[in-house]
């Protein structure tokens, strides 16, 4: 009897052990060197998730960064110095996120921090960027807070927010479809202050939110809210909800034949996340910031030379999270050749001054970086499924393109306080 | 009343799918007392090994039958995983935690190397793709399917357990191996032989489950965490708790999805939380010196 029991309380402290085991993986450390060079080289720290909920996202975005650091390379590196990438694994985590940064900045001495999909861990490495003064882009994290309530003067954010795409999709939404809305919104910061954007300006054109459904991250079984949508039975359903939430999601609503049921909008659609679906699960109105089909000079080519670099990967042709990682390296690195130097507060300076033409950008508009709010503000883009695709990977139709001004986060500024230079540590790489 | 029953209806639906993903993780687990961490893995590789066999399309015939092959892929895998693991019978069960642990990164890493780690659809088909009309509501063929199928291999497993001489025998494995060695069976070859169907029990819930997850490599994780969380509230070792605690778990989940959905996920913890403060042993648990 004593054995049993014994044998038991082993088994249950093995279960507890494995309950751990199951929630905290390995640390996934992979180094990408480049060729040395005589000068020390200049290491830039890729903190991106290769694991999680934006696991898929994160490799795309790292392939983006890297294709821009091969550029620089071809071309004898950055002031002499050649580039080296290394790569942690954040796991969709934001506790990961802050301890990878800690040991990037401080262990592996980076010089420069890239890479973020979940905007919890883009927030809690910029915390630790801007406690050593590291300059941190934030390449596809999209929550209004990223350049609002949590800038930073480290932080510099690549991709359109959530009041960005609420701005492109939502009158027009209200115009084509009804008053009566449903927020669908990820329970987490990203998801929150998306769904808030949509609801002031939904609300400001004369709709009426009836209810807003919380979706714990990580929900696979969609079917309660599903029943709970047909009961309420709105017009449109506004969704702020992503990565693989999003994928579970989309595969549920076709089931059910629901895609026909209301108008959906999807404030924003990362590539990754709807890349080799079926056509019947791209439904409704999303926002996105670049596609790879857009009739713009330098496009063809661009997506050209991903394809040469990467045959092997399962997504063809590049999309809006691989466009983001290469856009925001590219232009840290092109700040530290102009600044002349790698001092952080030169680099910022630089980067606060950006202006890059649209022909640069294979968007629309001209683009600029805020320096009230270290956003990048560019072109959006309202698109649909493509019931005419060209080819294959044609999946999306550009319903129209925005200018930067037009979709402008107004309240962003306000919220945004920036730390003064002087609070900023200063560092040389 | 109205509005509450179709909530009801799918909580028990997303029960039994609960019960039917902790099932091989259970039979593991209760009658050989070997922690499988590799479970979720092995039902990634389950959906996997479908989609593979299924290719784009598929029919009754096609489907029924990546149901019966994929699974019985799986379990030699499975079988070669046992071989790999008699090392550590009879040791501290930390051991095979460990083992089985590595075996998950490897064959999540596998999968990636093998599929890539694109999103992969795993098709249906016709006659259970689409939706019924129940009254006003609209609900999906293929999740009646799929409890149709929870229920049938639940109910097999339970008489196969408890209605055949083999499962007397596993039955008594577990209770006293040495006993059953003494009495001429072979220990090795039941052992080789429970694992195995408790891998094949978790392709199978991959397969079953992929339609409405979808197929991601590390898809395993969604599965693995409530199998544990649900054979320890049902009781370690105890059949019908599992199934129980996977329709409480379904139920909870359900209709705090449509009342309190922020709550939905959370819920299944709050719950295991509440009944193991006050039952250790969950809830059909057997009584130990523990409770005393």
């Amino acid at each position: 009897m004593h054995n049993v029991s014994k044998r038991r309380r082993s088994l249950l402290q093995a279960i507890a052990a494995g309950s751990a085991t199951s929630f905290f993986g390995p640390w996934a450390v992979n180094h990408a060197w480049a060729q040395s060079a005589q000068k020390k080289p200049l290491t830039i720290g890729l903190t991106m998730d290769a694991s999680g909920q934006y696991g898929a996202s994160g490799g795309e975005e790292r392939l983006g960064a890297m294709m821009a650091i091969k550029e620089f390379n071809e071309k004898g590196g950055v002031l002499g110095r050649t580039i080296e990438a290394l790569h942690m694994d954040t796991e969709t985590t934001p506790a990961t996120g802050s301890r990878v940064a800690e040991r990037m900045i401080t262990r592996n001495e980076c010089a420069f921090l890239v890479g973020a999909l979940h905007s919890g861990v883009a927030n809690a490495i910029s915390q630790v960027a801007q406690k050593y003064g590291c300059v941190f882009l934030n390449t596809n994290s999209s929550s209004p807070t990223e350049a609002g309530q949590n800038c930073h003067r480290t932080k510099f954010v690549w991709d359109g927010n959530g009041t960005n795409f609420a701005h492109a999709i939502v009158k027009n939404a209200i115009r084509v479809s009804g008053k009566n809305w449903v927020l669908l919104t990820n329970d987490y910061v990203w998801g929150h202050t998306t769904s808030k954007a949509t609801r002031t300006l939904a609300e400001a054109h004369g709709a009426k939110i009836v209810d807003e459904l919380m979706v714990p991250q990580n929900t696979r079984d969609f079917s309660a809210f599903l029943i709970k949508l047909q009961q309420m039975k709105p017009q449109v359903v506004a969704a702020a909800v992503g990565g693989d939430d999003l994928k579970a999601l989309r595969k549920q609503v076709v089931q059910l034949k629901l895609d026909k049921q209301f108008a959906w909008i999807n404030n924003q659609q990362d590539w990754p996340d709807v890349y080799g679906l079926g056509p019947e699960e791209i439904f409704g109105v999303f926002g996105t910031n670049w596609y790879y089909r857009l009739d713009l000079p330098g496009v063809k080519e661009f997506v050209e030379k991903y394809q040469k670099a990467y045959p092997g990967v399962q997504i063809k042709v590049p999309g809006n999270v691989y466009y983001n990682g290469y856009m925001a390296t590219r232009e840290l690195l092109r700040a530290v050749e102009r600044a002349g130097s790698t001092n952080n507060l030169k680099v910022i300076r630089e980067l606060e001054g950006l202006k890059v033409p649209a022909r640069d950008r294979m968007q629309h508009f001209d683009a600029y970086m805020n320096p009230a709010t270290h956003q990048m503000q560019q072109t959006i883009y309202m698109a649909t499924y493509n019931d005419q695709p060209a080819e294959k990977d044609d999946i999306f139709k550009i319903l129209a393109s925005l200018p930067p001004q037009e979709v402008e986060d107004r309240d962003a500024p306000g919220a945004c306080k920036l730390e003064s230079y002087e609070s900023t540590p200063s560092y040389e790489a | 009343m109205a509005q509450l029953l179709p909530h009801v209806v799918n909580g028990l639906s997303l029960g039994l799918l609960f019960a039917l993903i902790a099932l091989g993780f259970m039979l593991i687990v209760g009658v050989m007392e070997v922690i499988n961490l590799a479970h979720g893995s092995l039902f990634a590789l389950g959906a996997y090994v479908a989609v593979w066999l299924l290719g784009p399309t598929a029919t009754p015939a096609t489907f029924a039958l990546a149901l019966v092959a994929a699974p019985l892929a799986v379990a030699a895998f499975g079988m070669l995983l046992e071989l790999c693991m008699r090392r550590t019978y009879g040791r501290d069960p930390l051991y095979g935690l460990l083992l089985t642990f590595g075996a998950a990164l490897v064959i999540e890493e596998l999968i990636r190397a093998v599929w890539g780690s694109r999103e992969r659809t795993l098709p249906v088909p016709e006659a259970i793709s689409g939706a019924v009309l129940l009254g006003d509501l609209i609900y999906a063929k293929y999740r009646f399917f799929a409890c149709a199928i929870a229920a049938g291999l639940i109910l097999a497993l339970w008489v196969f357990i408890e209605r055949t001489q083999v499962g007397a025998v596993i039955k008594a494995g577990a209770h006293d191996s040495e006993m059953v060695r003494a009495l001429g069976y072979n220990l090795a070859r039941l052992r080789l032989g429970v694992f195995a169907l408790g891998t094949a029990l978790a392709a199978a819930a991959g397969i079953i489950m992929a339609p409405i997850w979808g197929v991601r490599p590390h898809m395993g994780v969604d599965a693995v965490v409530p199998a544990f969380l649900i054979i320890v509230l049902g009781g370690v070792g105890s059949f019908w708790g599992a199934v129980f605690a996977g329709v409480l778990v379904g139920l909870v989940v359900g209709l705090t999805g449509a009342y309190a959905s922020e709550w939905s996920l959370m819920s299944m913890y709050v719950l295991f939380i509440a009944v193991v403060t006050f039952r250790a042993r969950g809830l059909f648990g057997r009584k130990s010196v523990l409770d005393a």
